[in-house]
């Protein structure tokens, strides 16, 4: 059999893409000709070979990082098919067919009918056409020049501007998980917003979901030139049951001159069964680079799946009266181990950056909030404030506070605190008074607490990540 | 630890040379005990900035300069040293180059507290040295167990309060010196006692003092540690302290970091059930100096209370660092914990790494920390300048009263009245 794929795949590309599935994923194991493979099948210029083979060498030299406050067996990295074709999954016919567990979470979280089905898999076009609809939303965008597709078209439709941001603001050597993603990704999503352009609409990924699987190795390069707007979306809030065990996506954000990136995600991967196994690892490199003046780069995450989430979204902030923001929501149950938080670098002057981070521990499971504050000796002026709350519910979860500050100019002025607090008996208490059940008490008190970052997700995100909180702490409490 | 190179394995070689010429103790727990720290020697090497806890510490300067054990001892005389007296202590214990010196001490008889050396101690001595301060995996702890031979003992017998402080003075006279001061403080059950440790250097050259002390306290006792650092400007100072409290005992701690090229303070507090403890710490360098304090507070059983207030004032182009760890163990509950770090950074070149920390196990505590980093406010100098204080009174005062607010926490008068002058000064001279 691997004889067989190992003929397959050396030899030249020569089809269309998806034809048999079995036959289009490549054998275990990473090498250059693993590299060399994915680059020719996507029919990738040089240049991007190049870069991918060069993010291999470096990776080759490093190693596994372990200072994050997660356990998890060794990753054999030589075990993993790093290509796969899209797959054509098949298509149910009814929502009849669709997994009654699912529906269930989908009464849940109060999602749209329509959008129940794109998400279920059920043949879109039966029921919604919602293929139609991303259609008359990609002509609105293209009106104000707006690129916005995946990341392998815009190789191919935009080869300069991919080339001239890609790997600027992650280098290839960034970090262990950032040089596999740059050696091997195989898609993802690419926005370019032009000069002075305001996206009319929210931009999301929402409409590519079951179109085209952007597979285990995500890249998302999004550009906002000089005064330009856009607000980007990623994830859903419905649960993503994904086959591959690792996940190491990169992000990179661009804003010029008086550019403003607003990107939310809301992470709900599979967290494996309740005693902790299986579950997805996840290994995000996220960083934005604000670059121009009075740029602007707000990060936005409600992170409640994965067994393992292990992402700093980052902001540098290095033109002047440049504004970094990042408002998390992070909840652990069972056995779950996130390690997240996030970097802002301040280099230019006036520079100011705001952190709020939510984190909520539950069941077995331990939340880290790992942030790094680094004001430079040139960020005369700069600013910022970072507030980090634990909730812990119940007495076997764990939640954990490393900030890092480090200050290198005396005009700056810096401010941390942290607090950690429990759903108390008198709160719970004080709802049964007014006859309110625990369930919904506690739902109130979370919402309450997660206020400040839920009110910077669009709306109806908000509404659907306040029930994804109650849903995944359900039976946590009492 | 990152792997064993060829430099710092001759390094430390170099520093324990004198160490086989130590005579052998009569106690054969106290030989078991310095030949497992000269094995933990031999398998750790010195940490550089690769490891997490010395990240922003750079003792590389340490390792390119060469020390040896005292040789001769200097006989000094005591109006050499009659400035550093607190007239408060009624017992003080002087050591020299690391070595105890009689002539210079004075031991209260009456007070009702065991002063002795460590190398008369007996069998309290060795169920406590060297259990509380770990050196199977801290090198500096690990040298100094290994030169083991004189230090400060106290005992303090249940029920006693001893009225008056004791003072441990630690001078240092000769250059290229290592030297391994060692203090064991055992408060009974319902004791209370003041300690004041106290660095200080009759010269300006480059030596090394390398500090442990373990403090332990039994159930319902009360201790008062007041820690002053005032070594010279070209001295390395690394120091570890471990406490260990029992039930429902209290810990006040001052700590005040004023000398040293490089200083590094370790304090690992282990809290009990129902203990209490209070960890504040005040750093005052400029110029190059470095000032580094980790703080580990261990709470391992519930109801236990802890404070944290660590202030640093950085100057010149001088580097702060402060690491404080809040640890509440699984169990811990009702664990009540408040931690707070706050840096004045008083020129464009002066640097601070601050990273207060919090590892949380239990879920009904309350536990809080907060960091600030920034420059006196413009605000708060108009103000006293619309008094008719000079632009350069009001900042001095300002930066006088925010180191103040710790150096008011010791409770002895006229070492209180000595250190205000000392940052009075200080604070004069950097703005």
């Amino acid at each position: 059999m691997s004889a067989v794929l190992q003929n397959l795949v050396n030899q030249p590309y020569k089809h269309g893409f998806v034809t048999d599935i079995e036959s289009d994923v490549a054998p275990k194991g990473l090498s250059e000709d693993t590299i060399r493979m994915i680059s020719a099948k996507k029919n990738e210029p040089e240049w991007l070979l190049e870069f991918r083979l060069k993010a291999y060498q470096q990776w080759l030299k490093m190693t596994e990082p372990t200072w994050p406050n997660v356990k998890y067996p060794k990753i054999d990295f030589q075990a993993i098919s790093y290509y796969a074709a899209p797959k054509q999954k098949p298509k149910l016919k009814s929502m009849d067919e669709v997994d009654p567990e699912l529906l269930r979470t989908f009464e849940k979280l109060g999602v749209p009918m329509h959008e129940r089905a794109v998400l279920a898999g059920v043949a879109v076009d039966v029921i919604f056409d919602s293929v139609s609809v991303a259609t008359t939303y990609k002509h609105k965008l293209a009106e104000v020049g707006i690129i916005f597709g995946s990341f392998s078209e815009a190789v191919h439709e935009h080869p300069e501007l991919v080339k001239k941001y890609l790997g600027t603001v992650v280098p290839v050597g960034d970090n262990y998980y950032a040089a596999l993603n740059s050696a091997v990704f195989t898609d993802g999503s690419f926005c370019f917003i032009p000069k002075g352009v305001k996206c009319p609409m929210d931009l999301s990924t929402y409409f590519r979901i079951n179109t085209q699987e952007s597979g285990q190795f995500e890249r998302t390069l999004i550009i906002a030139e000089e005064g330009a707007s856009v607000s980007y979306l990623e994830g859903c809030t419905a649960p993503r049951f994904d086959t591959n065990q690792l996940h190491a996506a990169v992000v990179e954000l661009i804003a010029l001159d008086n550019a403003d990136i607003k990107y939310s995600t809301v992470q709900n991967w599979y967290a494996g069964d309740e005693n902790g196994i299986g579950g997805i690892f996840n290994f995000v490199t996220k960083r934005g680079l604000a670059k121009g003046v009075n740029s602007r780069i707000s990060w936005t995450q409600v992170e409640t799946g994965s067994a393992i989430t292990w992402k700093y979204p980052s902001v540098v902030l290095q033109g002047e009266n440049s504004v970094g923001e990042f408002y998390s929501v992070a909840v652990t149950n069972h056995h779950q181990q996130a390690d997240t938080g996030t970097k802002m670098i301040h280099l230019g002057k006036n520079t100011r950056s705001t952190i709020v981070s939510k984190g909520i521990s539950a069941g077995h499971s331990n939340n880290s909030y790992r942030g790094l504050v680094k004001i430079a000796p040139t960020a005369a002026g700069a600013r910022n404030y970072s507030q980090c709350d634990s909730m812990l519910i119940g007495d076997q979860s764990g939640a954990h506070t490393f900030p890092y500050i480090q200050v290198r100019n005396n005009s700056a002025k810096v401010e941390h605190e942290a607090s950690t607090s429990k759903i108390g008996e008198d709160q719970l208490f004080y709802f049964a008074q007014r006859g309110i059940d625990a369930e919904a008490a506690v739902s109130m008190i979370i919402n309450g607490f997660c206020k400040d970052v839920f009110q910077q997700l669009p709306l109806e995100f908000a509404v659907e990540a306040s029930n994804l909180l109650s849903f995944k702490l359900e039976g946590s409490i009492g | 630890m990152s792997a064993v190179t060829p430099v710092t394995a001759t390094y430390l070689e170099s520093l324990l040379a004198g160490q086989a010429q130590l005579a052998a103790s009569p106690l054969a727990w106290l030989n078991t005990l310095r030949a497992a720290a000269v094995e933990r020697v031999g398998v750790l090497t010195v940490p550089t900035l690769r490891d997490e806890d010395w990240r922003f510490t750079d003792i590389s300067l340490l390792t390119k300069m060469s020390f040896h054990p005292l040789r001769t001892a200097i006989n000094l005389q005591a109006a050499d040293i009659e400035r550093f007296h607190i007239a408060e202590a009624a017992t003080r214990l002087v050591f020299v180059d690391g070595v105890f010196a009689p002539q210079l001490s004075n031991i209260d008889i009456n007070s009702g507290v065991l002063v002795s050396n460590l190398a008369a101690g007996g069998a309290a001595c060795a169920a406590h040295l060297g259990r509380h301060a770990e050196f199977h995996n801290n090198v500096f702890a690990a040298l100094n167990t290994a030169f083991l031979h004189d230090g400060a003992l106290i005992v303090v017998p249940r029920n006693i309060s001893v009225a008056t402080p004791i003072h441990l003075l630690f001078i240092a006279t000769q250059k290229d010196v290592a030297s391994y001061p060692r203090c064991l403080l055992l408060a009974e059950s319902g004791s209370a006692v003041t300690l004041i440790e106290d660095y200080v250097a009759l010269q300006e050259e480059a030596y090394f003092t390398n500090a442990v002390t373990e403090i332990v306290l039994a159930d319902s006792a009360r201790v008062n540690h007041v820690r002053v650092q005032r070594e010279g400007a070209q001295g390395f100072h690394i120091a570890n302290c471990a406490v260990s409290l029992a039930r429902t005992s209290n810990y006040q701690s001052v700590s005040v970091a004023l000398g040293a090229r490089i200083s590094r303070y370790n304090l690992n507090v282990q809290m009990a059930e129902g203990a209490e403890c209070a960890v504040d710490g005040l750093a005052l360098i400029s110029e190059r100096q470095l000032a580094d304090t980790h703080t580990c507070i261990d709470h391992a059983q519930p109801h236990g209370v802890s404070r944290q207030l660590h202030k640093c004032i950085v100057g010149g182009s001088a580097h702060a660092v402060f690491n404080g760890k809040i640890m509440v163990r699984q169990g811990a509950q009702h664990t009540d914990s408040q931690q707070s770090s706050r840096t004045l950074l008083l020129t464009g070149r002066a640097q601070i790494d601050t990273k207060p920390q919090l590892e949380i196990f239990a879920d009904d505590v309350k536990c809080t920390h907060g960091a600030t980093v920034g420059q006196l406010d413009s605000e708060e100098v108009f103000y006293l300048q619309s008094r008719g204080l000079s632009d350069t009174a009001a900042r001095n005062m300002l930066t006088y009263a925010f180191g103040a607010e710790i150096i008011d926490r010791i409770p002895i008068t006229s070492l209180k009245q000595q250190l205000e002058q000392t940052v009075l000064e200080q604070t004069a001279s950097q703005l």
